[in-house]
């Protein structure tokens, strides 16, 4: 078992390699997997005959999104959010709190209001808060993060098909698309992400190794 | 070292400005608004005070108008009622031909109102004074000189239009560039050689030393701008080729192969960072057509300069431009550290006024805008070779050459080089010494004085070497600095002996006998599993003044016996104010309650001339212009080089000295019913105060109310306003008052008696300081010295300090409170440097545009040992003077924490600032 | 545009249009003139800017005001600088921050002073332990930038405040 599975990952580091380098890549192929700013849509992938490695192949394209700035900065690893393109600590000082929306006497929504305000250059939302610690993606691998996406315990309790609707249609999450001045989007748009999800999770939602 | 300034009475006469003579004065109807100098004197009269506290405190605790950015145009009697808005457009780029911006990308918010660009200041003749030579605004089809380097000024008359516009306009495409030409050459501001020999023995004289020379500098390479330092023949003139000869000579003996001798040979860079005081630069400016008046309202550390500089900057402008009369009025500051003095800001609130005249234009960097234009500290890279004696572990030679960022505009570059470069050997006495200094021109955001001013840099630089050399010997590294240490007399690089007292053994012995030193390896052994624990020691000495520092100050009493103080030194969270009311307290008993600083135009008087740089003044040239009774080498000076206790409050003391002994002690004889021939009446200095209550044995005391009361009836000396200069020594005169001689450390004078005006009194004779004392580099300082105990996370690199002490002296504390303050907020301004603030140079650094304190961490209340830092000042020596403090106690907190680091880690950094990840590296 | 109405320092202001793109910062300091309220970065770094909100329930919070429309304060009850001082009289803190020369230049103090107001309110009522007071105040001002002082004095009269009355402010005052 143990050197099937290495073999496997081989391969499919291998196929992966290759389908990102095919030279008939079109705007649609995987090979715009290459451009960090965009997201290729799941059909690109249908070359990909193994569903297991398509599944794959679906996760690891999503990643650009869940290892982007804009994500992470809010699924920190430690007690405090990141900040800007740069993920530098986030200033003021602030922590998650017990609720995930920061100390009694700094809370998030104190300065993060109902939507993106130009000129603080501040970004907003509703439900402007920091992902349970759990939920952590700072400093992890792709594969780290796919299976901790499918744990229960990790995800937010949540199935399958409610991270299809979180990824794809939240509207905090989907402000990772709107950030605002000063800020990069994540790639592709939020429907992308969420076909995406979507195409992953109905292929078996396998992860990368 | 300044640049050359012009003589300042002559010239506002011949330009037909007059500046500064009216005052929205305190007398105002109460159904008006209070004016400016009504907000700016304080605590204010007959308002209540605590009995503790700054004389700000209750202004600065209940929100009151008192710093530039708080004033509109409606606060001001007798302006506009509506306040314009001005927005001061900054290139992010100089390395392309800026071709102009294009105000159609507004056409759907706001328009300005007026736009002033480089056409528009050449066509309106404006000047620009010499200190700030260069382009005001970038002109079109020039690359920019330095990144931030400002293109056009763009006025809104309403608040709403600009802040729209400056919403729309921020992203950086708003100005056009064409072809790359890549960063505009320019020569550097100013290369400089320190080269010293000592004499056989310390009573011998020196056999070279700048001081009987002269300061000395080399030829230039054409092609780079850099320094040649060796003696070639195309250096100017023959001084340079004697020095750098001896110098040579230096370097060749630390090159010899003397295993006697141990030699360390190295590198250390610090970096750029920003004072980051939290009020961004701003003022007001109004030109009123109608009287052809201008006034401004602005927050800078040098109000004299700022009045000259906007004299010059309009003084032979067109028509329409030149106004009759400037009345700049000058604000509380929120925070300077250096950082606003000699600033350019104030010229472009200036041309904000002049070209949208009638109306009020407010100018306001906002925090971006602030570290893409604000002056830097310097970024400095050395390389220091040391040699000691192994058999008596003294230090025999040093050598150094230093390189500094000076960035887009000269500043004060070459002189925090010569102060950088004159303070490389901190408290160390060392017979052979050669360091060259160059400050160079870069793209980079302009770099001038910061708190530290070069010293900070080089010190660090020494202070981590002297420790790398005690563990190299090995010897005790507090044994190695008192060993090493400059005695009392002793002489520095420039072949001069400080003037005043050098308590360094002192200083050694208090950090000596400190448990966070005696407990350092018990601390080592007992660190937490995984957990690294050091100890650091530091000292520096720092000098305060410049060498042309001025003081004018004007002391009143009312008939009521509530005493006035009028000063030219600036508020800048010094506590200038407070120990000003302190000072004059020691001679009037009582606490002043009215306070105004940074006043320039209060002292009309006493009707000063000067005439050229004081510090490159030729001795016939003092000689020739003190034959004036009214010259002065110079007129008032920034509030800068720590001089605020020293220098800041001198003229207000010899003024109360001089109201108490011609008005406050005739008044008191006079009232003890005396007679003129009884030898009491020559006792003055026998009396005392206690409070506000004068004691003289066997008589009765007297309140101070009453003896006012006298001195207003008698018509003696009720107010008295001086000027004092010192150029490393005070300027004495002698002045005929009230019939007798009187001779102090002041060099002109005006007195008021009873309630009549103030009559001006001409110095008999006078005495400056020579000219040559300009060779000095430095004849004040003080000391500090600092221990930290760091704690470390291996894992993680994360470094706490666990605890700090710093040992000052600083002669007779004015507030001691202050003084305490000032260290602590040294000790934070320290950490920052050592720890979190960098600013990379060029088009990633602050010259984008696109910085904030996001990127750029100061230090916060959890970076700091705020239970567990202990600052013990010395209690001055009899009868010593107030010393300058402020920036030494920033010093030695640097390279204490980088050598706390090694004794941690065992590895040394040499680069600025040491960061987590630069730890965790050093410790994988 | 959006309607404002609020109440500062006990006064209410409004209605009055606002552009919704103007801060709060600028509305007190441009529209009202109320400069006690500082701008200091404008991006809530260094919370000079920060004023009280007092919310319904009788709590209160701190809120920079540089980077949130002004529109977001409709119908809110906030508390500036201006307004701490009744009648002439300073508020303890106002005291303790004078005489133990908390502030040097007074640029942040605003923002402190507000902080700590909040603190002492919040300790009335639900007061900490005394072993837990200096971690409290470190906590509770630490978001607050300030270039001068190195902290020392501010967190000295904080502390000073809170003892002026530990009844009031501390679990275990007797101790």
């Amino acid at each position: 078992m143990k050197i099937d599975w290495r073999l496997l990952a081989i391969v499919i580091t291998l196929t992966l390699i290759g389908i990102v380098r095919s030279p008939a890549a079109a705007a649609d192929k995987p090979a715009a997997a290459s451009d960090p700013n965009t997201l290729a849509s799941p059909k690109s992938f249908a070359s990909i005959a193994d569903p297991q490695k398509r599944s794959i192949a679906y996760f690891t394209e999503l990643s650009k999104v869940l290892t982007h700035q804009r994500c992470v900065n809010c699924h920190p690893s430690g007690e405090s959010p990141r900040q800007g393109d740069s993920r530098r600590l986030h200033q003021p000082l602030v922590v998650r709190g017990v609720d995930g929306y920061g100390r009694e006497n700094m809370r998030c929504g104190t300065c993060h209001t109902n939507a993106n305000f130009e000129q603080g250059r501040i970004p907003g939302n509703p439900h402007w808060h920091l992902a349970p610690a759990e939920m952590a993606w700072e400093g992890k691998t792709p594969a780290e993060i796919c299976r901790q996406i499918k744990d229960p315990k990790r995800n937010g309790n949540r199935s399958l098909n409610d991270l299809i609707d979180h990824i794809g249609k939240d509207s905090l999450v989907g402000w990772a698309w709107n950030p605002g001045y000063g800020r990069k989007p994540a790639p592709g748009t939020q429907q992308q992400a969420g076909e995406l999800v979507e195409a992953w999770a109905k292929s078996g939602a396998a992860c990368p190794q | 070292m300044k640049a050359t300034r012009r003589e300042f009475v002559q010239w506002a006469v011949a330009s037909g400005i007059t500046l500064g003579v009216s005052r929205i004065g305190a007398g105002q109807a109460a159904a008006t608004p209070p004016g400016f100098t009504a907000r700016e004197t304080l605590p204010g009269r007959g308002k209540w005070t605590p009995e503790l506290g700054r004389i700000d405190g209750v202004a600065k605790a209940t929100g009151a108008k008192l710093y530039a950015s708080d004033f509109r145009a409606a606060d001001l009697p007798g302006w506009p009622s509506e306040t314009s808005h001005a927005l001061l457009v900054r290139c992010a780029d100089a390395t392309h031909i800026y071709e102009g911006f294009d105000l159609a990308r507004l056409s759907k918010i706001a328009r300005p109102a007026v736009v002033v660009t480089a056409d528009d200041v050449k066509h309106a003749k404006i000047r620009v004074p010499a200190f700030y030579e260069g382009d005001l605004f970038c002109p079109a089809g020039k690359t920019p000189t330095y990144l931030g380097q400002p293109v056009a000024l763009l006025i809104f008359e309403k608040f709403d239009a600009f802040d729209q516009a400056r919403l729309a306009l921020r992203d950086g495409q708003f100005l056009r560039f064409g072809k790359e030409t890549g960063p505009v050459e320019g020569s550097n501001y100013g290369a400089f050689r320190f080269t010293r020999v000592a004499g056989p023995t310390p009573d011998d004289p020196d056999v070279y030393s700048p001081m009987q020379a002269g300061w000395i500098s080399p030829g230039f390479l054409e092609s780079s701008g850099r320094p040649i330092w060796k003696p070639l023949p195309v250096a100017k003139g023959g001084d340079y080729v004697k020095g750098a000869t001896f110098g040579e000579e230096i370097r060749k003996g630390l090159a010899s192969k003397d295993a006697g001798l141990l030699v360390l040979d190295r590198e250390f860079e610090t970096q750029s960072v920003d004072p980051m005081f939290l009020e961004p630069e701003c003022g007001l400016a109004w030109y009123d057509t109608s009287s052809q008046k201008l006034e401004t309202v602005l927050g800078v550390q040098s109000p004299f300069e700022t009045t000259e500089s906007l004299a010059f900057l309009l003084g032979e402008a067109s028509p329409g431009f030149k106004p009759k009369v400037i009345d700049a009025q000058f604000a509380y500051v929120g925070g300077g550290f250096g950082g606003r003095d000699h600033t350019p800001f104030p010229l472009y609130v200036t041309l904000a006024g002049m070209f949208y005249p009638g109306h009020a234009v407010r100018l306001a960097h906002d925090r971006f805008q602030q570290f893409q234009g604000g002056i830097k500290r310097h970024a400095f890279k050395m390389r220091s070779k040391i040699g000691i004696d192994r058999t008596t572990g003294k230090i025999t030679a040093f050598a150094a050459d230093h390189v500094l960022d000076g960035g887009g505009m000269m500043n004060y570059s070459p002189s925090v080089a010569t102060v950088g470069a004159t303070g490389a050997l901190g408290i160390y006495d060392v017979p052979k010494v050669d360091v060259t200094t160059v400050a160079m021109h870069t793209r980079g955001v302009t770099a001038g004085s910061m708190r530290g001013y070069g010293t900070l840099q080089t010190m660090t630089a020494l202070e981590t070497l002297i420790d790398e050399v005690a563990c190299a010997l090995p010897m005790d590294p507090i044994e190695f600095r008192r060993r090493n240490a400059l005695p009392p007399g002793g002489r520095i690089m420039t072949g001069h002996a400080f003037s005043v007292s050098t308590r360094t053994k002192e200083i050694l012995s208090k950090l000596e006998k400190h448990p966070i030193w005696s407990r350092r390896a018990a601390e080592k052994r007992q660190a937490k599993p995984g957990f690294l624990v050091g100890t650091g020691v530091a000292i520096a000495t720092k000098d305060y003044g410049s060498g042309a520092d001025c003081s004018l100050g004007r002391v009143e009493i009312s008939p009521e016996g509530r005493i006035s103080i009028h000063s030219d030194a600036v508020e800048m969270g010094n506590g200038i104010g407070t120990a000003l009311v302190n000072r004059v307290a020691l001679h009037l008993g009582g606490r002043a309650d009215e306070v105004t600083v940074a006043q320039v135009d209060a002292f009309d008087a006493l009707e000063l001339v000067k005439t050229g740089d004081p510090f490159t003044m030729a001795q016939a040239a003092q000689d020739e212009g003190e034959k004036n009774p009214r010259w002065v080498p110079e007129i008032s000076s920034p509030t800068s080089a720590s001089i605020g206790a020293h220098v800041g409050t001198q003229a207000a003391a010899e003024a109360a000295r001089i109201l108490y002994r011609f008005g406050l002690w005739p008044a008191a004889i006079a009232l003890w019913g005396i007679a003129p021939n009884d030898p009491r009446t020559k006792q003055s200095d026998e009396a005392y105060w206690q409070d506000d209550i004068l004691i003289m044995t066997g008589l009765d005391p007297l309140p101070l109310k009453k003896i006012a009361a006298k001195a207003h009836a008698m018509k003696v000396v009720t107010g008295v306003m001086a000027h004092a200069f010192s150029r490393w020594a005070w300027a004495q005169a002698t002045f005929a008052i009230h019939g007798e001689s009187w001779t102090a450390d002041i060099d002109a004078l005006a007195v008021r008696y009873g309630s009549d005006g103030f009559t001006r009194l001409s110095r008999s004779s006078v005495a400056f300081p020579p000219t040559d004392y300009n060779r000095i580099g430095v004849a004040f300082s003080s000391r500090c010295g600092t221990l930290v105990r760091v704690e470390i996370e291996r894992a993680t690199g994360k470094l706490r300090i666990a605890k700090a002490y710093s040992a000052l002296e600083c002669g007779q504390a004015l507030v001691p409170e202050v003084v305490v303050g000032q260290s602590q907020g040294g000790f934070a301004m320290g950490v920052g440097y050592a720890l979190l603030e960098t600013l990379p140079p060029f088009e990633e650094g602050p010259g984008n545009g696109q910085w904030n304190l996001g990127q750029y961490r100061i230090a916060r209340g959890s970076d700091l040992p705020l239970h567990d830092l202990e600052i013990e000042v010395l209690p001055p020596l009899p009868k010593e003077p107030p010393k300058g403090m402020a920036e030494v106690v920033m010093i030695p907190v640097v390279p204490a924490l980088l050598n706390a680091i090694f004794d941690a880690t065992g590895h040394r950094f040499r680069s600025l600032p040491v960061t987590q990840t630069m730890i965790k590296d050093a410790l994988a | 545009m959006t309607t404002l109405a609020l109440t500062i320092n006990g006064r209410a202001y409004g209605p009055i249009e606002v552009r919704d793109d103007l801060t709060m910062n600028d509305f007190l300091r441009e529209y009202l003139g109320m400069t006690g309220t500082k701008y200091g970065c404008g991006a809530a770094q260094c919370l000079s800017c920060a004023v009280i909100v007092d919310r319904p329930d009788g709590t209160s919070h701190t809120n920079p005001t540089c980077i949130v429309p002004a529109s977001s304060f409709n119908g809110k009850t906030i508390r500036t600088i201006e307004g701490h001082a009744k009648n002439g009289e300073l508020t303890i803190l106002q005291k303790t921050f004078i005489e133990h020369f908390a502030f040097q230049c007074g640029y942040c103090t605003p923002g402190f002073l507000n902080e700590g107001q909040v603190l002492l309110e919040r300790l009335e009522k639900s007061p900490v332990a005394h072993a837990d007071l200096d971690i409290t105040i470190g906590e509770a001002l630490d978001g607050h930038l300030c270039r001068c002082t190195g902290y020392v004095k501010y967190h000295e009269a904080v502390r000073a405040a809170v003892l002026t009355e530990p009844t009031r402010f501390l679990k275990d005052s007797a101790q």
